[in-house]
C-alpha cells in the first residue's frame, strides 16, 4: 500500500507517533547531520547524502556497558537493557541494508546478541529514498540501489510537496494507516523517479570476479602500494554501516566492562600478548579492510559487506577512494605480479 | 600555480633521474578535484599524476616516520611541512642528510569544509590564483575570495616560507603576523573559565576516538600512544566525557613545543572538531617562557626535552 | 557537615626529612585526602595528576625536594616544565590552575607538610566544587552520538 504523505503534516506526523515510540531522525548536528531524538535540533531530510555518523550506533552503540562490578561488595551488576520501541525515520537504504547484513553476524539462529537484536527488535526502519545520489554513493555497484527496500519496514520517496509511503510491513502499515492512498497514475510517478535516481549511478567497480582477483593476489605488491598513503585511522571503519569489530575492554578504574567499536585500521588491533602482530604493518592492514568487505563477507554471508554508503570516501583525511583501489585490484593478473 | 607544479616536477624528475633519492614524496591528482592525495613518486613516469594546489591538505612530513633514516626521501614541503620536518630531525626520526627538501612557498591550504558548506561536494572543476578561487559545482560556476577559503589554521600562519629546503620554487611569500596566534588565543583566554570549558567540552563531545588527528599529525610517531596503555590505564578508550576530554588534552599537551601549527589534526577530524586552539595555546606559552618556536631550525632540543636550574625561579612557592 | 574536599597527594619519598612527619603522611592523613608516594617529583607524569583529577580530586598537592637537593640531583626539575605548564593548560579549558600546588621542602621544614596541607585545603573550599573537566564515572548505555 502506498500512502501520501504531505510535507507540511510531516512535523505532526512525527510528533503523533513519539507518543508511543522514540523517533530519530536526521538532525543538524554542527554542520552535519545525525540520528538525533527527535527535537534535538532541525530536521535534515533534505541533504543529499547520509549522515555522517552511521546509525548502526543506534544497534551497535559505540561505547556499550555490559557489565558492572562493585569491588567493594565483590559483586557483579547486571545492566539491564531497558529498550523503548523505536523509529529511525529517514535512513536511507544502504544503511537499511547495513543493518540487514549485521544481522547475519549479530543475530543468526546459532549465535544471537542480545545487545544487537533487542534493539533491533525494537525498532522500525522508515526509509527516505535518494533521488540525487552523490557522485560518492555507489550502492548500485553492490547490488543496492537509491531506493531498494531491503531492510525496511517503509520507504519514502520524495516528490514536490508530498512524500510517497511504500509500507512494507504490518507494523508500519498502523503509522500510516490514516494517511490517503496514492492512485496508480502517482505511484507510476513514484516508479520512475526511482528507476532514474538508479540509472544516473554508473557502475564503480566490476564485483564479477573481484573476489577471485583480491584473494589471487594476497601477496602482491600492490597492497604496499594502494596503502602507502593510508593513515591507518579509523574514520573508514567507524564511519562505515558495516563494519562491526569490537573490543571489549575492563575500565577498572569505573569498574566497568565495556564493549567499544574498534578498527582492524589500528596497529595494535590485530597485536597478540606474545608482541607478535600478523598484520604488522598498513599493506596488511589494507588488504585485510577491503579482502573483508569484498571477499571473506561473500564467504561468510554469500553478500559483498559494503553498501556503497560513500561515508569512506567523503571522510577519509586522505582521499583515498574504495573504489579507485578496487578498480586497481580488478585491473590486476590473476597470479601476483611477483609471484 | 601550474607553473609552480611544473617547475616541482622537473625538480623531482631531477632527484629520481640522478638517483639521489629512493622515493620523493608529494601529491597526486584524484577523480575528484577535491581530494588530490599523498603520493609516492619512485619513477618518473609517475610524475603524470603529480599535484600542486591549495587543495593539497595533508601535512607530508607525516610520512617520514615510516622509512627507515638511511632512505633517502624527497619531499615537497610547505612552511609549516618545513618547520615539521625540521621538529622531526631534532627529536632523530630521521637523518637529515637523507632529506632532500623541496620548498614551495605556502599561500594557504583551502578548506574543503567550507567548500562543501557554500556549494556541496559535487565540484567538478577547480582553479586557483593567488587571490582567488573558482569552482564548478553541479553545472554552476562559483568564484570565492582565497581568503574565505582558508583553513583557520593558514589564516593564523607566521611562517609560509620554507624556512630550511634545499631547493625554493616559487617567490617567498611575506611572511604572516606572529601575533595572529596571540591574538587568538588571548581572546579565548579572555573568557569566562566557564565560557572556556563549555567549548572545551562541547568540542570534545563529538569526537569518536578514531585517531585520525593523531595520525594525520606528524609529530604523533609513539609506536605505542598513551591511550593504548592497558597498564598504567591512564584514560578511558571508549566515547566516555572523561576518556575523550583527557584525549584531547594530553595529545594536545604531548605536542608542546613540537607542534607546527599546520591544522592537519583540524583538516583530518571527521566530526569537525576545533582542536588548534588548545596547541596554539601551548606554543604561545612555549614562546612567551622560553622563547621558542618550533621547528624553525633542527638543532634546538624543544623546551619539555631539557631543564636548568634558572627554572626554579618559576616554581619556588 | 559539608563534605572535605578531595586532595590527591603526590609525595616525593625523600622529601620529609623528619621521623615524626614520615609518619603523620603514612598513617595520620586525614581520609579525605590520598597519599601517592613516588621516589621522585621527577617520576609524577602529568598523566597521574590528570587521572587523579579525573577520579574525583579537587587539588593535586605535588610536594618534592628543594631544587639543588634533590636525591638524584635534578629530578625535581626534570618534570616540571611540564606539570607547570599542564597546569596552564587545564587552567585555559577552565580548571583553575590554583588547584595543583607544588611544594618544595627542605630539611628543616618540621612540620610543613601538614601546614601546606591545611592551607591548600582551605583555599580548595574556598575555590569551591568545579564542574569543569569530567570525571570517571559510571556510564549508562549510550548509543546516540551527535
Amino acid at each position: 500500500m502506498t500512502y501520501i504523505l504531505d510535507k507540511k503534516q510531516l512535523e505532526k506526523v512525527l510528533k503523533k507517533w513519539s507518543a508511543d515510540y522514540e523517533v530519530y531522525a536526521p538532525q543538524k548536528a554542527k554542520q552535519f547531520s545525525a540520528f538525533l531524538p527527535l527535537g534535538s535540533s532541525d530536521l535534515a531530510l533534505d541533504e543529499p547524502h547520509n549522515t555522517r555518523y552511521p546509525p548502526k550506533s543506534l544497534f551497535l552503540p559505540q561505547t556499550e556497558v555490559m557489565l558492572r562490578y562493585n569491588g567493594r561488595l565483590n559483586r557483579l551488576e547486571d545492566v539491564k537493557l531497558e529498550i523503548k520501541p523505536r523509529i529511525l525515520f529517514g535512513i536511507h537504504p544502504c544503511d537499511a541494508q547495513a543493518a540487514a547484513l549485521l544481522d547475519t553476524v549479530f543475530a543468526t539462529e546459532e549465535n544471537s546478541d542480545p545487545y544487537w537484536s533487542n534493539r533491533r527488535k525494537e525498532t522500525l526502519l522508515i526509509g527516505l529514498g535518494c533521488d540525487e545520489p552523490p557522485q560518492t554513493c555507489f550502492c548500485t555497484t553492490v547490488g543496492g540501489g537509491p531506493f531498494n527496500t531491503k531492510g525496511l519496514d517503509a520507504l519514502l520517496t520524495e516528490m514536490e510537496d508530498a512524500y510517497f509511503v511504500e509500507v512494507l510491513s504490518d507494523e508500519a502499515e498502523k503509522l500510516f494507516a490514516d494517511l490517503p492512498k496514492a492512485s496508480k497514475e502517482q505511484q507510476k510517478q513514484i516508479k520512475e523517479v526511482q528507476d532514474s535516481a538508479a540509472a544516473k549511478m554508473a557502475p564503480a567497480f566490476e564485483t564479477e570476479g573481484l573476489k577471485e582477483k583480491l584473494d589471487a593476489n594476497f601477496d602482491s605488491e600492490f597492497w604496499a602500494e594502494i596503502s602507502e598513503s593510508c593513515l591507518g585511522c579509523g574514520v573508514c571503519t567507524f564511519l562505515c554501516p558495516t563494519c562491526f569489530c569490537f573490543d571489549i575492554v575492563d575500565e577498572v578504574q569505573r569498574s566497568e566492562r565495556v564493549r567499544n567499536w574498534d578498527t582492524c585500521m589500528f596497529r595494535i588491533y590485530s597485536l597478540e600478548a606474545s608482541g607478535h602482530n600478523p598484520r604488522p604493518s598498513r599493506k596488511e592492514r589494507t588488504r585485510q579492510r577491503l579482502s573483508h568487505k569484498y571477499s571473506y563477507w561473500l564467504d561468510h554471508a554469500g553478500e559483498i559487506g559494503c553498501t556503497g554508503c560513500g561515508r569512506c570516501v567523503r571522510y577519509c583525511p586522505v582521499g583515498l577512494d574504495i573504489r579507485a583501489m578496487l578498480r586497481a585490484a580488478n585491473a590486476l593478473e590473476m597470479e601476483p605480479a611477483n609471484a | 600555480m601550474p607553473e609552480i607544479k611544473e617547475k616541482i616536477t622537473s625538480e623531482i624528475k631531477r632527484l629520481l633521474d640522478e638517483g639521489l633519492v629512493d622515493v620523493v614524496i608529494g601529491f597526486k591528482k584524484e577523480e575528484s578535484p577535491l581530494r588530490p592525495q599523498p603520493a609516492f613518486f619512485r619513477k618518473v613516469e609517475d610524475l603524470a599524476e603529480l599535484e600542486y594546489n591549495g587543495l593539497c591538505q595533508n601535512n607530508l612530513a607525516n610520512y617520514l616516520t615510516r622509512y627507515p633514516q638511511d632512505t633517502r626521501i624527497g619531499i615537497v614541503v610547505r612552511g609549516c611541512e618545513n618547520r615539521s620536518v625540521n621538529a622531526l630531525v631534532v627529536e632523530h626520526q630521521h637523518a637529515r642528510e637523507n632529506l632532500f627538501l623541496i620548498g614551495v612557498p605556502c599561500q594557504g591550504i583551502i578548506d574543503i569544509k567550507k567548500i562543501i558548506a557554500e556549494v556541496g561536494e559535487e565540484v567538478s572543476e577547480f582553479s586557483e590564483t593567488g587571490d582567488e578561487v573558482t569552482l564548478v559545482a553541479r553545472g554552476k560556476t562559483h568564484t570565492f575570495k582565497r581568503q574565505d577559503l582558508l583553513h583557520d589554521s593558514c589564516l593564523r600562519c607566521a611562517h609560509p616560507n620554507p624556512v630550511s629546503a634545499d631547493v625554493v620554487i616559487g617567490e617567498p611569500l611575506p611572511e604572516g603576523d606572529p601575533e595572529m596566534i596571540r591574538k587568538a588565543v588571548e581572546e579565548f583566554e579572555g573568557l569566562s573559565k566557564e565560557e572556556r570549558y563549555a567549548w572545551f567540552k562541547e568540542e570534545s563531545e563529538r569526537c569518536i576516538r578514531c585517531y585520525a588527528c593523531r595520525e594525520a599529525c606528524p609529530m604523533c610517531y609513539c609506536t605505542e600512544c598513551f591511550v593504548d596503555h592497558a597498564t598504567p590505564r591512564w584514560t578511558e578508550s571508549d566515547i566516555s566525557p572523561a576518556g575523550t576530554q583527557a584525549w584531547h588534552l594530553i595529545r594536545a599537551f604531548h605536542q608542546t613545543g613540537r607542534c607546527t601549527s599546520c591544522g592537519a589534526c583540524e583538516r583530518a577530524c571527521p566530526m569537525d572538531i576545533k582542536m588548534t586552539y588548545l596547541t596554539d595555546k601551548l606554543n604561545k606559552d612555549m614562546y612567551d617562557n622560553y622563547e621558542f618556536i618550533p621547528g624553525m631550525e633542527a638543532e634546538t632540543q624543544p623546551p619539555f626535552a631539557s631543564f636548568n636550574l634558572d627554572d626554579k625561579k618559576r616554581f619556588v612557592v | 557537615m559539608e563534605a572535605k574536599p578531595k586532595i590527591v597527594l603526590f609525595q616525593c619519598q625523600w622529601c620529609l626529612y623528619s621521623e615524626p612527619d614520615q609518619q603523620w603522611v603514612e598513617n595520620d592523613l586525614p581520609s579525605s585526602m590520598h597519599l601517592v608516594k613516588v621516589p621522585c617529583t621527577g617520576r609524577i607524569n602529568t598523566l597521574h595528576v590528570l587521572n587523579a583529577i579525573q577520579g574525583g580530586a579537587d587539588g593535586v598537592m605535588i610536594s618534592g625536594c628543594l631544587p639543588e637537593k634533590c636525591h638524584f640531583k635534578e629530578g625535581n626539575l626534570s618534570a616540571m616544565r611540564q606539570q607547570d605548564e599542564f597546569a596552564n593548560l587545564l587552567d585555559y579549558v577552565g580548571y583553575e590552575k590554583e588547584r595543583i600546588r607544588f611544594v618544595w621542602l627542605d630539611l628543616q621544614d618540621l612540620g610543613r607538610i601538614q601546614k601546606e596541607l591545611a592551607a591548600f585545603e582551605a583555599d580548595i573550599v574556598e575555590l569551591g566544587p568545579t564542574q569543569n573537566l569530567a570525571t570517571r564515572t559510571p556510564q549508562t548505555i549510550r548509543g546516540e552520538h551527535a
